[in-house]
């Protein structure tokens, strides 16, 4: 306290109270403030945080672990198939003599048996499978036992499940059960009764296709199809073939893809002969080639799931993808994909996955790989034996595998942990070789109706498309708002202003929701149906207005003065309805003249697709939700340049004019720019007019009559339909995390080039 | 009766010529306002000024705040234009002809008569920048006249010495007292006719102060300098001829050594001797 001022009880008190009350709030202020800041900030990382925490499991590596090692169930002796069930709890070993052991994965504990049986005197002389659990065994009399294992999942306890004897609850009990689809007795496959020495099963919706190769070197198959009748009665058809030997003595691998409808016949050496197997095809060799180099055999091959893709195997531990691709001409023609990762022995068994484009090797050394095709990536590597593999069986869901080694009768049983394995950088940013395309491309499909559909998650169309939404938002908004901005802050009336600034401002507050539907439902037509009238539209109007501001300089002072300086712009809306007008009323007559009667035609023949939901639309009604933020911040920012500047540039005898271009706009230089940033990031998030007037073709190009799909109406499209913490969902996250840090990088940028700018250029 | 004279340093006052009385009569005129009337809407705030302002002599314009002083040396430029709801009566002639005449280029009249502010406002550009501002305006970019009209203006605003190693850093790096000599050399760069000095000082420690008006007296010879200012002994000290003002109105206007030592008002001799304003 001053000692100089005359201090009384009163006023000391009071100054007192006083003092402490503003100091409390100003602390109180100070915290409120500081905790609201830190809020923010906290707030956003948490978010970019969880959009990690989500998406992280993308990245993490397979594992596998072991889980223990037991003797085989069901003694010594040559397994022909060993299956487990969809819950990898419930194992089926089929054995050269017939007999079926089931067996718990857990602890090899055996739980049951069946027996096959065939005719007395034939013998096993062949094994094929098929996925979802079809076997076949060829015989030595020319037929084959067709069978499958079927699971019978029960829930004995109900809602109250009972209590196993080690004190879990057993949910549910799994009985696995032989079944004859066609009957019991085995299918005739060779009439000549020849032993089937390799054999190849498909089948397709329950109807099984084989082929075989005989002892005397023929190659005979015959396909089975089931014909309900009215009355319900099931009738099998059954149509034998024989397929011509094409200039090869033996086919070792015999792999029969029913979607394609094609037998792959595989020598040891690295020649395969395509047939197009009948029914439905002509039951000839459709192409020869050799799929591995010279010197070099195959010692595995296997179709990966969906039968498209034919895995190679080779001597040299080489690994390698195969499918038909049409070439120009319509042939569809066996074409080498990509190689994968070597073993770095002969590889002696590839497993196809049951769920996903992804497949284990391994070679004589007991090296395993596991690998996704389409990311084209290896997902591990590990040494797991030390001989030859007897055995390698994969779980439906691929998160169990066993395998036992040549020599020995324990079986390993592992764990894997594999659960995103589609995902690489290569299948999100790299142009990747889907299975059907005659080309790599970068596609996004997410989902299809079938499981083995190979999904195409490129972001490299989604991230175009929201370039391309924003490059149009912004060649449409950019003008707009800075040539607003810049008339209403200067030049304009300040009585007009007032009305013009909060309407412009009022339309930018306009839910996306209303543009969207409007563009979609309303502008999109329109524009349609009058193409000509929009493009001379968009060409016409600044010329009319130019030419209009031209008129207006060269009318006689007395007619000028009538109107009230600044409120010029008010003349200019009956021109620009004007144009609209005339451009609208010319569309047709254009179209008749130049486009022959139909843009949209005359467009597409010449080699530019029209659709209706396009970029144009986009473009115009993005730049109606962008244009508003721009213009109203970079308005405030010219509006802030201080008038002793532009006083200094007018005294020193500079037109306005002038004085706008090298005074007013370096100054709010900073600010405009901001305002071109911030409608740039509105418009790379905007959502609802994507949605709504794009037509969500994630399609790759920068045609203006095209349109795209963004990234963030990707996500408002397909997120509702994604499985929780699937490959899909997380996928979605990836790219709301690139959404994210595109913002991020954008205002960062930003945010340096106006500190810089307002260093530069900010006045006192 | 002499107090302001009293109170001016003894060099200015050496610099003020007392022994004769001059007379605009004989003066050759540059400028001559004629009944002029000037609105802001409703309000006026110019009320019937005469005047006639000599060439190559510096004018003075005082009175308290709100006399209408600064509106007047904006009549001069047109700056007025830029209010809304100015409308102005009377004439302004320029060497004969009125600056208010229809057809007038007004960016023409003030890159002949230049300004200066109360608060220097310096371009956010570099120094050799904001000198070449008014030459780029006329569209002048040669370089070589360019680096010599800086030169010359600076070397004429006294600042050259002092800017001459970092022409190209921001202007607005300088001190108040810089940057209003810097606006100087950008007002005289384009070689104008009239400069118009609206409280050039009052923004500025004594020791700029000193340096502007040590200018302005420099800056004579060339051009014929009217100066706004609050301080009367500034007015005393750097002008030939003051005007009182008050209210919108021209009181008394003189050469500056008699409207100080010997008013023909007592309103001027009030004002002078500092017992209102």
């Amino acid at each position: 306290m001053n000692s100089s001022l005359p201090s009384t009880a009163v006023s000391s008190s009071i100054s007192a109270r006083y003092t402490r009350l503003r100091h409390t709030k100003d602390t109180l202020a100070r915290y409120v403030i500081g905790i609201g800041g830190v809020s923010v900030i906290v707030a956003v990382l948490l978010i970019a945080f969880y959009l990690f925490y989500v998406v992280l499991p993308l990245f993490v590596p397979a594992r596998i672990h072991s889980q223990g090692t037991y003797p085989m169930p069901g003694g010594v002796g040559v397994t022909s198939f060993l299956t487990v069930d969809e819950q990898n709890e419930i194992a089926v070993r089929v054995k050269e003599d017939g007999r079926v052991v089931f067996f718990r994965v857990a602890d090899g504990v055996v739980t049951g048996e069946q027996k096959l049986t065939w005719p007395t005197g034939s013998t096993v002389t062949s094994v094929a499978s098929a996925p979802s659990g079809y076997f076949a065994l060829g015989l030595s009399n020319g037929s084959a036992l067709f069978f499958t294992i079927e699971f019978a999942v029960s829930y004995p306890g109900g809602a109250a499940p009972p209590v196993a004897g080690d004190g879990t609850r057993v949910h549910h009990s799994i009985t696995p059960n032989l079944a004859y689809p066609l009957g019991e007795a085995p299918l005739v496959v060779d009439e000549k009764g020849q032993a089937l020495q390799h054999l190849a099963l498909g089948v397709e919706e329950g109807n099984p296709t084989l082929v075989a190769t005989t002892a005397d070197q023929r190659l005979v198959g015959v396909g089975f199809s089931r014909e309900e009748n009215l009355m319900g009665d099931v009738q099998v058809n059954r149509t034998a073939f024989t397929l011509p030997q094409e200039g090869h003595e033996g086919a070792d691998y015999l792999l029969l893809s029913t979607a394609q409808k094609s037998l792959y016949a595989i020598a040891l050496d690295g020649r395969v002969v395509v047939y197009d197997v009948p029914p439905n095809g002509a039951g000839m060799a459709r192409e020869q080639r050799k799929l591995t180099q010279s010197g070099v055999g195959v010692s595995a091959a296997e179709l990966l799931l969906g039968g498209v893709s034919l895995l190679v195997g080779g001597t040299d531990g080489s690994l390698a993808q195969w499918f038909p691709v049409r070439s120009a001409n319509n042939i569809q023609q066996l074409t080498h994909i990509r190689d994968f990762a070597p073993l770095p022995g002969a590889v002696q068994r590839i497993i196809p996955a049951h769920r996903m484009k992804g497949f284990i090797a391994m070679d004589g050394s007991g090296q395993l790989g596991l690998y996704h095709a389409t990311a084209h990536r290896t997902l591990l590597r590990k040494k797991v034996m030390s001989g030859v593999p007897a055995l390698v069986t994969l779980s439906p869901r691929g998160d169990g595998a066993m395998w036992q080694e040549e020599g020995s009768n324990n079986l390993l049983v592992y764990k894997v942990v594999n659960e995103y394995p589609e995902i690489s950088w290569s299948s999100l940013w790299e142009k990747v070789w889907y299975e059907g395309r005659s080309a790599p491309a970068y596609l996004w499909q997410s989902s299809a109706e079938t499981n083995d559909f190979e999904p195409k998650m490129s972001l490299v169309p989604l991230t175009l498309g929201t370039l391309k939404a924003a490059f149009f938002a912004m060649l449409v908004a950019v003008p707009l708002g800075i040539l607003g901005a810049m008339y209403t802050a200067y030049f304009m009336a300040p009585q007009m202003r007032t009305f013009v600034k909060p309407t412009i401002e009022i339309m930018g507050a306009m839910p996306t929701v209303i543009l969207g539907f409007l563009a979609g439902l309303w502008l999109a037509p329109l524009m349609e149906q009058n193409l000509p009238g929009i493009i001379l539209l968009l060409v016409s109007l600044p010329l009319a207005i130019f030419l209009a501001a031209w008129a207006w300089s060269r009318l006689p002072q007395k007619i000028r003065v009538r109107i009230p300086e600044g409120w010029e712009a008010a003349l200019l809306v009956p021109v620009v309805i004007g144009t609209g007008v005339v451009a609208f009323e010319l569309s047709e007559p254009l179209e008749v003249l130049l486009f022959d009667g139909d843009v949209r035609y005359w467009l597409t023949s010449h080699g530019i697709p029209f659709n209706q939901r396009n970029s144009l639309v986009v473009g115009i009604a993005m730049g109606f939700a962008v244009a508003p933020p721009i213009f109203s911040i970079a308005e405030d920012a010219i509006f802030a340049v201080p008038r002793h500047l532009t006083l200094g540039s007018l005294a020193l005898g500079g037109t306005p004019w002038q004085t706008m271009m090298r005074v007013v706009l370096l100054t709010a230089s900073p600010g405009i720019f901001s305002a071109v940033m911030i409608g740039l990031g509105r418009a790379v998030g905007e959502t609802m007019i994507m949605l709504m007037a794009t037509g969500n073709t994630p399609i790759l190009n920068f045609n203006i009559f095209e349109g795209f799909r963004a990234l963030s109406a990707n996500i408002a499209v397909e997120m509702p339909e994604a499985e929780l913490n699937s490959t899909h969902y997380r996928v979605l996250f990836l790219t709301a995390l690139v959404l994210f840090l595109f913002t991020f990088i954008l205002n960062t940028i930003a945010e340096v080039v106006r500190q810089r700018l307002r260093r530069r250029y900010s006045s006192l | 009766m002499t107090a302001s004279l009293n109170r001016r340093p003894p060099e200015l006052a050496a610099l003020v010529p007392q022994s004769s009385k001059r007379d605009l009569n004989q003066a050759d005129i540059c400028l001559e306002v004629q009944n002029l009337d000037l609105y802001y809407g409703d309000k006026q705030a110019l009320r019937g000024v005469n005047l006639r302002i000599a060439r190559h002599q510096v004018t003075a314009f005082i009175g308290p705040s709100g006399c209408g002083k600064s509106t007047l040396l904006r009549c001069f430029n047109r700056m007025n234009d830029l209010v809304d709801g100015v409308r102005v009566d009377g004439r302004i002639l320029m060497n004969g002809s009125d600056i208010n005449a229809r057809g007038v280029d007004v960016a023409a009249l003030r890159r002949r008569v230049g300004m200066v502010f109360q608060k220097p406002n310096p371009l956010p550009k570099s120094i050799y920048e904001n000198v070449a501002y008014g030459l780029r305006l006329q569209g002048i970019n040669s370089r070589r006249l360019l680096d010599e009209v800086v030169e010359r203006s600076l070397r004429g605003a006294a600042l050259w010495d002092e800017v001459k190693d970092r022409l190209n850093d921001s202007a607005l790096g300088l001190s108040g007292g810089q940057q209003q000599r810097l606006v100087i050399a950008r007002a005289i760069a384009i070689e104008p006719e009239v400069l118009l000095l609206d409280e050039p000082a009052s923004a500025l420690d004594p020791i700029s102060t000193l340096k502007i008006e040590e200018l302005i007296y420099e800056l004579k010879g060339n051009y014929t300098i009217l100066i706004v200012t609050h301080n009367m002994q500034q007015a005393a000290r750097v002008s030939d001829y003051t005007a009182f003002m008050y209210l919108g109105e021209m009181v008394e206007y003189d050469d500056t050594n008699t409207l100080f030592t010997n008013p023909a008002k007592q309103q001027t001799e009030d004002y002078v001797t500092g017992r209102y304003g």
